[in-house]
C-alpha cells in the first residue's frame, strides 16, 4: 500500500508539473511551430477507476514523461474521462475545445465534420501498415481515406459455468440457440434463483449483446451494400426468439433493463450458466473468488444453427485533431504509443487486445488466455463505420432492448427510420 | 400571529414553559415505539451501504442480509486512493459556496425587506426563477464561459457556480426573516447611535440566525452533492470532489461496491453532524419567519 | 410568504413607494435622481451579477443551443431554424413523457406532505428520547440523492438485493431472480416515486413541525374547553394554522422534485427506453441522440418552471387575501 500511495504522489507531481509546464507554454502555442517547445493535448477514455494507481491516467501519463525524456520539446498534457462520463467529450467538442488527440470514438463523424488529420499525416507508414487490417480498414471516411488508428481491441466469446453446467448434467457447451434455450431452461430448473443465461440487453451496452444474437442468424445492422438495414426480416426473427427465450424464464428477469456490469458481477459470483463476455470479465471473476479457473470455459458465440465462424471485434480508436496544427509532434508521439511494449502494457493491465500485428503476436506468445481471443481477431466481424453511426448508436443503446418483447418489428422500424432520416 | 416571537423563540424554550402535559404512560411508549420506527424507517437504506461497506469482495454479492465475516478493510483502503485530498476539496468548496450566497445574499435580501424601489418585483422574480433551474440542462453553457474564463480546474469556478445556483433560496428565505422583523428595532439602534450598517449587524443579524442557518445548511448540502458541474469543471489532474471521485468506483466493467459505498458513508458523515448541531434552527428558521 | 415578498412580487409598481414616485415626478435635482436610482445596486449588484454571469448566460447559451444543428459529438453544423422543436413535438415519447412529469409531480409532493403531516404531529408530541428521534430523520436529507438511489437500486437487484433476501427469507418470492421491477414500468416507476418521497419526507416534516410548534397552546386549550374532538380540531384549528409553513414546503418541493434528475437517472435511467422518463431525464436521454432538441427540450421545461412559479403566486396571493 505505501507503494501505492507513493506512486499515487509520484503521478500527482508529474501531472501538477506537466499542468504547470502546459499552462506556461499553452499561451504562445502559436509560436509552437517555431521549433519551440509545443505541447500536445491527449484526451483519452478511463478503463480503470480512476483516482487510483489502476487509472489510465497513469498508464498515459506514464508514456507522457517517458517521451518527454527522449523528446525534451514536446509536452503531452494529459485528460482521461471514465467511460461513464464520457458525454462530457461531446460538450467540449461543442465548445470547440479540441484535443490534439483523442482516444476512443470512431473517426467518421469527426472526419465529415472536417476535423481530423489523415491518418498518414500522423503516423508512419510503418505503424499504418501493422495495424490489424480488419479493423484498420473500418477507420475510413466517406472518401475512402483513413482518419483514425485502431488502439484498444476486444473479442468476445460465450463464458459458460462448467459448475452450473455438471450440477444440470449437461455435457456440453452450447453450440446453437436451441441448446443455449435447452441448456438455460435445465439451470434455472435446478433452483436457488440462478440465471440460465444472462441477457445483458440494457442501455450499457445492448448494441453488442444483439449484435452477437443478429450475427447467429445473419444478420446485422447493415446489409451488403454498408446501407442500415436494422429491421431486416433475420433481426426481427432474432428479437422474437429472444422474446420467447425471455418469456420461458430461461434468462434474467428484464433484460431491458440489465446491464452488461450486473450479469458480469452475477456470472463471476457462480449465478449465471452462460453470459456473452471479453477477456475483461476475467479480472472480475478472479475478484469475487467464486469461481476458479478450471470452473468456467469460453466457446463461440451460438447462431441459430451452428457458432459463429467470425468472432464480434470490437476496437477504441485514435483520432487526430487539426486545429491547432501539431501533426508532427502528434506523429512522433503516436509511433511511441503503437510500440509493441506500450501496446502490450496497456492490454495486460485491462484485459484487453492489442490493436497491431507485431503486438498481438508478441502478447500470443506470453500470454494464453489472450492468445485464445486472439485467434480469431483476424477475422472478426465489426461495427459499422456509417459517418453517423454515433448518434444511431446512442439511441441504439436507450431502446434496442425493448424490441426483444411483441413489438419487435415496430421497435426495430422506428430504429430504421432513424438511422436513415439522421444522415 | 405576532411577527417576532416565532423566529426568536425556539421550539424548547417554549415547550419548558408551558407546565408538560403528561400523557398516560401507555400512550408514550407506543408513541415513542411508532417515532423511533419511522427513525429507523428512514435510516435503513443508510444501515445497508454500511453492510455492504463491510461485506469483504468475495461475499459482496451473497444472499444474505449481514456477511459472515464483515472486514473494515473498505474503509482503510480507501484513504490510499486520495479521498483525504476530495474530502478537503469539497469542504473548501462546500464552505465557500456557502460563505460567498451569504455573503452576496443578505445585503440584496436585507435591501428589498427594507426598501420600495423601481425593479424589486423583478428582482424578486428573477430570484424566484433562478432557483428553479437545474445546472443539467445548462451544462454545455457552463463549461463554455469557465473556458473561456481560463478557470477550469479551479475551485473558484465550483464556488461560483454552486452559489449562483443557491443563492436564490437563501435570498428568499432571509428576505422573509428580515421582513418580519419591525422597523422600530432597528430605529431604536440607530437613535442609541449605531450606524445603518452597524444597526445590521448587533440587531438584525442575530434576530434572523435561524433563517441565516437555514440558508447556510441548504447551501451547504447543495454544494456538497453537486456532481454534474463539478465533473464537467475539472479534470483529473485538478482538484475533485467526493461526488466525482464517488463516481469513479463505478467502472465500465465492474462497479466497487463496499468502496463505493465506504466512501458514500464516509461523505456523509461531515453534513449529519453539521445538521445534528444546528438542528433545533433549521426547524424553526424554514418557516418562522414566514409566520405573519 | 411574507408580506413584502408578496407586495414585491404580486404588485411590481409601488404605489406606495416614498422614493420612486418622487423622483420620477420632480425632474429638479437630475444627479439626486440618478444617485436615487442606484441606491439599490452596492446592496443588489453582487446578487444580480452572479444570478447574471452563473445562470442566466448558461439560459442564454441554451436557447442559442436550441436553434443549431448539432452533430452527436458535438459539432454545429449551422442553424437548425425550428426543426429543433418540430423534432421534439414529433417525438412519440413526448406525450407519455409529459404525462409522467405531471403524476411525477403531484404524487411525489403530494404524498410527501400527507405523509410528512402525520410524521410532524407524532414528532411534535413529548416522548422520551425525542430529540435522538429527531435525528434519525437527518440521514435522507443530508446524505447525497444519488448515492440514496443508488443504494435503493442496489437493495432492489433481483440477484442478490436486501429487500429481495428478506422478501425471500420470509416466504415472499420463492426464487431469486423471478423479478426485477426496475424493468417494468409501472413498478419502477412506483419505486422511484418511493425513493423520492423518502428524501422528501424528512426536510417536509422539519418544516411543518416549525409550524406546529408556533401555534400557541391556548389555542388548543381553548378547543378543548369547547369540547372539540381531536379531528375537528386537528381541521378547524391546526390545519390553517399550519397553511404558511405547508406553503413553504410545497413551494420547494415542487422546485426540487420538479427538476429531480438523480433518482431517475440511477435508478432506471428513464428506461427501458423512455418509459419512465420525466422530462429531465428525457432531456438528458435526447442529448445522447441530439444535443438541439435536448436544448429545445430544455427551452420548453423553461416554459413549464415559468408557468409553476406563475401559479405558486396565485396560491400565494389566495393565501394572503384570506388572511
Amino acid at each position: 500500500m505505501k507503494r501505492r500511495l507513493l506512486a499515487l504522489t509520484a503521478i500527482g507531481v508529474a501531472g501538477a508539473l506537466s499542468l504547470s509546464a502546459c499552462s506556461s507554454s499553452s499561451t504562445g502555442s502559436g509560436s509552437g511551430s517555431t521549433g519551440g517547445n509545443v505541447t500536445i493535448k491527449l484526451l483519452a477514455a478511463d478503463y480503470g477507476t480512476a483516482g487510483t494507481s489502476n487509472s489510465t491516467q497513469s498508464y498515459w501519463q506514464g508514456l507522457a514523461d517517458t517521451f518527454h525524456k527522449s523528446h525534451p520539446n514536446i509536452t503531452v498534457q494529459v485528460q482521461t474521462i471514465a467511460w461513464t462520463n464520457w458525454a462530457q467529450v461531446a460538450t467540449m467538442i461543442q465548445d470547440k475545445q479540441y484535443p490534439d488527440i483523442l482516444e476512443g470514438d470512431a473517426p467518421q463523424q469527426f472526419a465529415a465534420d472536417g476535423l481530423l488529420y489523415k491518418l498518414t499525416d500522423v503516423m508512419s507508414a510503418n505503424t499504418v501498415s501493422n495495424l490489424i487490417p480488419v479493423f484498420a480498414k473500418q477507420e475510413d471516411g466517406t472518401d475512402g481515406t483513413a482518419y483514425g488508428a485502431p488502439f484498444t481491441t476486444s473479442a468476445r466469446g460465450l463464458f459458460y459455468n462448467k459448475k452450473l453446467f455438471a450440477a444440470a448434467k449437461i455435457a456440453n457447451p452450447p453450440k446453437t440457440w436451441a441448446d443455449i434455450q435447452a441448456d438455460a431452461t435445465k439451470i434455472k430448473a435446478l433452483g436457488g434463483g440462478n440465471i440460465g443465461y444472462g441477457l445483458p440487453l440494457g442501455p450499457e451496452e445492448a448494441q453488442g449483446e444483439s449484435y452477437l444474437w443478429m450475427l447467429g442468424n445473419g444478420g446485422g445492422y447493415v446489409d451488403s451494400t454498408g446501407k442500415y438495414a436494422i429491421n431486416q426480416p433475420a433481426n426481427i426473427e432474432t428479437f422474437n426468439f429472444l422474446n420467447t427465450l425471455i418469456k420461458s424464464g430461461a434468462t434474467e428477469p428484464g433484460p431491458a433493463s440489465t446491464n452488461r456490469q450486473q450479469m458480469w458481477d452475477a456470472f463471476s459470483a457462480g449465478q449465471v450458466g452462460m453470459v456473452g463476455g471479453s477477456g475483461a470479465l476475467i479480472p472480475d471473476i478472479v475478484k469475487n473468488g467464486k469461481l476458479t479457473t478450471s470452473d468456467y470455459g469460453v466457446v463461440p458465440m451460438p447462431g441459430k444453427s451452428a457458432p459463429l465462424t467470425q468472432t464480434l471485434g470490437v476496437h477504441d480508436d485514435v483520432v487526430a485533431f487539426k486545429q491547432a496544427g501539431h501533426a508532427d509532434q502528434i506523429k512522433q508521439f503516436l509511433d511511441f504509443v503503437y510500440s509493441d511494449a506500450n501496446q502490450i502494457s496497456f492490454d495486460q493491465e485491462y484485459d484487453l487486445l492489442p490493436a497491431t500485428t507485431s503486438a498481438s503476436a508478441a502478447l500470443s506468445a506470453k500470454d494464453p488466455v489472450a492468445a485464445g481471443f486472439l485467434q480469431n481477431v483476424p477475422n472478426s466481424v465489426v461495427y459499422p463505420s456509417n459517418t453517423n453511426w454515433n448518434t444511431v448508436l446512442a439511441k441504439l443503446k436507450q431502446t434496442l432492448g425493448t424490441a426483444a418483447s411483441d413489438n419487435a418489428s415496430s421497435v426495430l422500424g422506428s430504429l430504421q427510420t432513424f438511422a436513415t432520416s439522421n444522415q | 400571529m405576532t411577527t417576532l416571537t416565532a423566529p426568536a423563540t425556539p421550539a424548547a424554550p417554549a415547550a419548558k414553559a408551558r407546565p408538560p402535559r403528561r400523557l398516560p404512560p401507555l400512550r408514550t411508549v407506543a408513541l415513542a415505539g411508532g417515532a423511533y420506527l419511522i427513525g429507523v424507517v428512514f435510516l435503513l437504506p443508510y444501515l445497508e451501504m454500511v453492510v455492504t461497506a463491510i461485506r469483504p469482495g468475495n461475499e459482496l454479492h451473497d444472499r444474505n442480509l449481514f456477511p459472515a465475516h464483515p472486514t473494515l478493510s473498505s474503509f482503510t483502503d480507501i484513504w490510499s486512493t486520495g479521498l483525504g485530498t476530495n474530502l478537503g476539496t469539497s469542504l473548501e468548496i462546500a464552505f465557500g459556496s456557502t460563505a460567498l450566497v451569504l455573503l452576496v445574499a443578505i445585503p440584496a435580501a436585507y435591501y428589498t425587506a427594507r426598501r420600495n424601489f423601481r425593479g424589486k418585483g423583478i428582482f424578486l422574480l428573477l430570484v424566484l426563477i433562478t432557483q428553479m433551474f437545474q445546472p443539467t440542462a445548462m451544462i454545455v453553457g457552463i463549461y463554455q464561459q469557465f473556458v473561456q474564463f481560463n478557470m477550469i480546474d479551479s475551485i473558484w469556478s465550483l464556488i461560483l457556480v454552486n452559489a449562483g445556483f443557491n443563492m436564490a433560496f437563501a435570498v428568499w428565505i432571509l428576505n422573509a426573516y428580515f421582513s418580519a422583523i419591525p422597523k422600530e428595532i432597528e430605529e431604536a439602534a440607530i437613535v442609541d447611535g449605531c450606524s445603518r450598517i452597524g444597526a445590521m449587524f448587533r440587531v438584525i443579524l442575530p434576530l434572523a440566525s435561524p433563517g441565516i442557518v437555514t440558508a447556510l445548511i441548504f447551501t451547504f448540502i447543495a454544494a456538497w452533492n453537486e456532481f454534474i458541474v463539478a465533473l464537467t469543471l475539472t479534470t483529473q489532474a485538478g482538484p475533485r470532489t467526493l461526488t466525482v471521485k464517488i463516481s469513479n468506483f463505478v467502472g465500465e466493467y465492474a462497479t466497487d461496491w463496499q468502496h463505493l459505498f465506504a466512501a458514500s458513508v464516509i461523505a456523509t458523515i461531515p453534513v449529519i453532524i453539521l445538521f445534528a448541531l444546528i438542528e433545533g434552527k433549521v426547524a424553526s428558521g424554514l418557516t418562522a419567519g414566514s409566520v405573519k | 410568504m411574507t408580506q413584502s415578498t408578496q407586495a414585491g412580487l404580486l404588485e411590481p409598481a409601488p404605489g406606495s413607494d416614498d422614493a420612486g414616485p418622487r423622483a420620477r415626478v420632480r425632474p429638479v435635482g437630475g444627479g439626486r435622481r440618478v444617485l436615487r436610482a442606484l441606491a439599490p445596486l452596492p446592496w443588489l449588484m453582487p446578487a444580480t451579477g452572479l444570478i447574471l454571469f452563473v445562470v442566466i448566460w448558461p439560459v442564454v447559451s441554451m436557447f442559442l443551443t436550441s436553434r443549431q444543428h448539432f452533430d452527436s459529438m458535438g459539432f454545429d453544423q449551422g442553424s437548425a431554424g425550428w426543426g429543433n422543436f418540430t423534432r421534439l413535438f414529433d417525438e412519440p415519447d413526448l406525450p407519455g413523457v409529459l404525462m409522467r412529469t405531471v403524476i411525477w409531480v403531484v404524487a411525489v409532493v403530494g404524498l410527501t406532505i400527507l405523509i410528512s403531516l402525520g410524521v410532524a404531529q407524532m414528532f411534535n408530541k413529548q416522548f422520551p428520547g425525542r430529540k435522538f428521534a429527531r435525528w434519525m430523520l437527518i440521514a435522507p436529507w443530508a446524505a447525497s440523492v444519488v448515492m440514496t438511489s443508488i443504494v435503493f437500486k442496489w437493495m432492489l437487484n433481483p440477484s442478490n438485493g436486501t429487500i429481495l433476501v428478506l422478501m425471500h427469507d420470509l416466504g415472499f418470492m420463492k426464487d431469486y431472480n423471478s423479478v426485477n421491477w426496475l424493468s417494468q414500468q409501472t413498478p419502477a416507476f412506483i419505486w422511484e416515486i418511493v425513493v423520492a418521497i423518502f428524501v422528501s419526507v424528512p426536510f417536509t416534516t422539519y418544516a411543518l413541525l416549525a409550524g406546529l410548534q408556533a401555534v400557541p397552546e391556548d389555542v388548543y386549550e381553548a378547543c378543548r374547553l369547547d369540547g372539540a374532538g381531536a379531528v375537528r380540531t386537528y381541521w378547524s384549528i391546526t390545519l390553517p394554522l399550519l397553511r404558511p409553513a405547508l406553503l413553504v414546503a410545497a413551494l420547494i418541493n415542487i422546485m426540487n422534485v420538479f427538476n429531480s434528475f438523480p433518482i431517475i437517472y440511477e435508478m432506471t435511467g428513464g428506461g427501458p427506453g423512455n418509459q419512465t422518463s420525466t422530462t429531465t431525464l428525457f432531456m438528458y436521454n435526447t442529448q445522447q441522440t441530439s444535443i438541439g432538441e435536448a436544448a429545445a427540450m430544455s427551452v420548453v421545461n423553461f416554459g413549464f418552471i415559468i408557468v409553476v412559479v406563475l401559479l405558486f403566486l396565485r396560491a400565494s396571493r389566495w393565501n394572503s387575501a384570506e388572511d
